[in-house]
């Protein structure tokens, strides 16, 4: 701590990510210059969210309480899991309102060059909830990505022999976009994985 | 300034909300660390090219020594198969832990380049059923092409033929050469000859006839350990990838 207040807003608020030494700066003085009303909400909000906030026991995701609103939901079916790397991801899904099934987060991925090893992951009590429960289908919606496939690999073969049905979302193209920037690997998974029409 | 080269992506770690630092082996400049913006949004006109073991034409912006920025990166070949492949990420990813720990970076080598790239061929193309050989065999070979290989040809004194690996010689010895001061107690691996034998051919067979060469499970055990010891010394630690599950239980 300096001793002085601005300076001391712009030290912790540049150990945010993506925010830079400049962006802090322009942060702060804009917090400076917000009513009290709309500013002290935000201090206010981060505290409380340090003084909540904890895993959900089912699931992992974020929650207030034991057990997350998403876990307590009579209305969602109960005999799929969407499987997920981060929190984070579970909102993005929760946003597209199709999916009304459970969710399990795993808290990372894997990475063999890393030293992310199974057991550092939610995955031994992913296995657990599929053999208590009476699941038929398990989603795995780990990123696209080197890490997600082989956490999406290992989960499967691991899985498989409990008899649940193990999916993993599909592969493609963004929407908006035009073929001719989209690269080869991507372009050949989307023909792979063509419906029909 | 800009430059062009090829590399083969080893590995790659998030930095701020969507960037990565992308470490590559060149094919002119050894392993090299650049900075990529934004990869990691959905519509990056980066696409794939950025992931482990892509090898990809590069167009690179700044000094080698301050992080260079990747201004493009085009698809050679993806080897896509190996990443979707669990037990052959696994091995590979053992290949890069070896290569990123052993190597200094900036140090050009076009035949490490090369060899890392039939070695990827021949993993994406590989039967199933030998592919425990073939990535025992990956290993020999790399740490031979790093010049990092174990010498088991006979003691590494005298030559004169033993069974005896010493993982903090680096070499088999014979009785005659081990004894001395501090010798007394040292650790070491009885091998068998057939372990003698195998690891002298991996080193010696080309990689893409590799495939001919059958070793019996215990063979592979017995030089997996070896290796494993081997490395355990030259970096005073264990790799990470060797405390991963190779086999899902």
């Amino acid at each position: 701590m300096s001793g002085n207040v601005v300076e001391d807003l712009i030290h912790e608020l540049t150990k945010l990510p993506g925010i830079g030494r400049k962006s802090a700066q322009r942060l702060a003085f804009f917090i400076m210059g917000m009513p009290d009303s709309e500013a002290l909400p935000i201090a206010e909000a981060i505290v409380k969210l340090k003084e909540k906030a904890r895993f959900c026991r089912q699931c992992f995701n974020i929650t207030e309480d034991e057990v997350c609103s998403i876990c307590r939901d009579p209305g969602r079916s109960r005999d799929r899991v969407c499987v997920v790397e981060e929190p984070s991801n579970l909102i993005v899904i929760e946003n597209t309102k199709i999916y009304k099934g459970l969710y399990h987060v795993l808290l990372g991925a894997l990475s063999p060059i890393d030293g992310i090893t199974p057991d550092r992951l939610k995955i031994n009590e992913l296995v657990e909830r599929v053999k208590q429960g009476s699941m038929s289908e398990v989603i795995i919606a780990t990123n696209p990505n080197t890490k997600g496939e082989t956490t999406a690999q290992y989960i499967s073969q691991i899985l498989k022999p409990l008899g649940v049905r193990v999916s993993r979302i599909a592969y493609g193209l963004p929407i908006g976009g035009d073929i001719e920037f989209a690269d080869e690997v991507t372009l050949a998974k989307s023909i792979e994985g063509r419906n029909e029409m | 300034m800009l430059t062009r080269t090829e590399g083969i992506v080893l590995n790659s770690r998030k930095y701020g909300d969507a960037d990565l630092i992308v470490t590559y082996l060149t094919s002119d400049k050894g392993i090299l660390n650049a900075f990529a913006k934004s990869p990691r949004k959905t519509k990056s006109r980066f696409g794939s090219s950025l992931e482990p073991l892509t090898h990809a034409r590069l167009s690179l912006w700044g000094k080698e020594q301050s992080l260079p920025r990747i201004t493009q990166s085009d698809i050679i070949e993806p080897f896509h198969r190996i990443r979707e492949n669990y037990h052959d990420i696994v091995h590979v990813s053992m290949l890069i832990e070896m290569l990123i720990a052993l190597l200094p970076a900036g140090i050009p080598n076009s035949r490490l380049f090369t060899f890392l790239l039939n070695i990827l061929h021949t993993v994406q193309t590989g039967e199933e059923g030998s592919k425990e050989a073939l990535h025992l065999i990956t290993r020999i070979r790399l740490l031979a092409t790093i010049g990092y290989a174990p010498r088991l040809k006979g003691c590494g004194r005298c030559g004169k033929e033993s069974l005896d690996f010493y993982p903090d010689s680096g070499t088999t010895l014979c009785s005659r050469c081990v004894t001395g001061p501090g010798s007394a107690g040292k650790p070491f691996m009885r091998l068998s000859n057939r372990a003698i034998h195998f690891y002298m051919h991996s080193i010696e067979w080309p990689i893409h006839i590799s495939n001919r060469l059958k070793p019996a499970t215990e063979t592979i055990r017995e030089l997996s350990a070896l290796l494993d010891r081997h490395l355990t010394f030259l970096l005073s630690r264990k790799l990470h990838t060797s405390k991963f599950p190779v086999g899902v239980k």
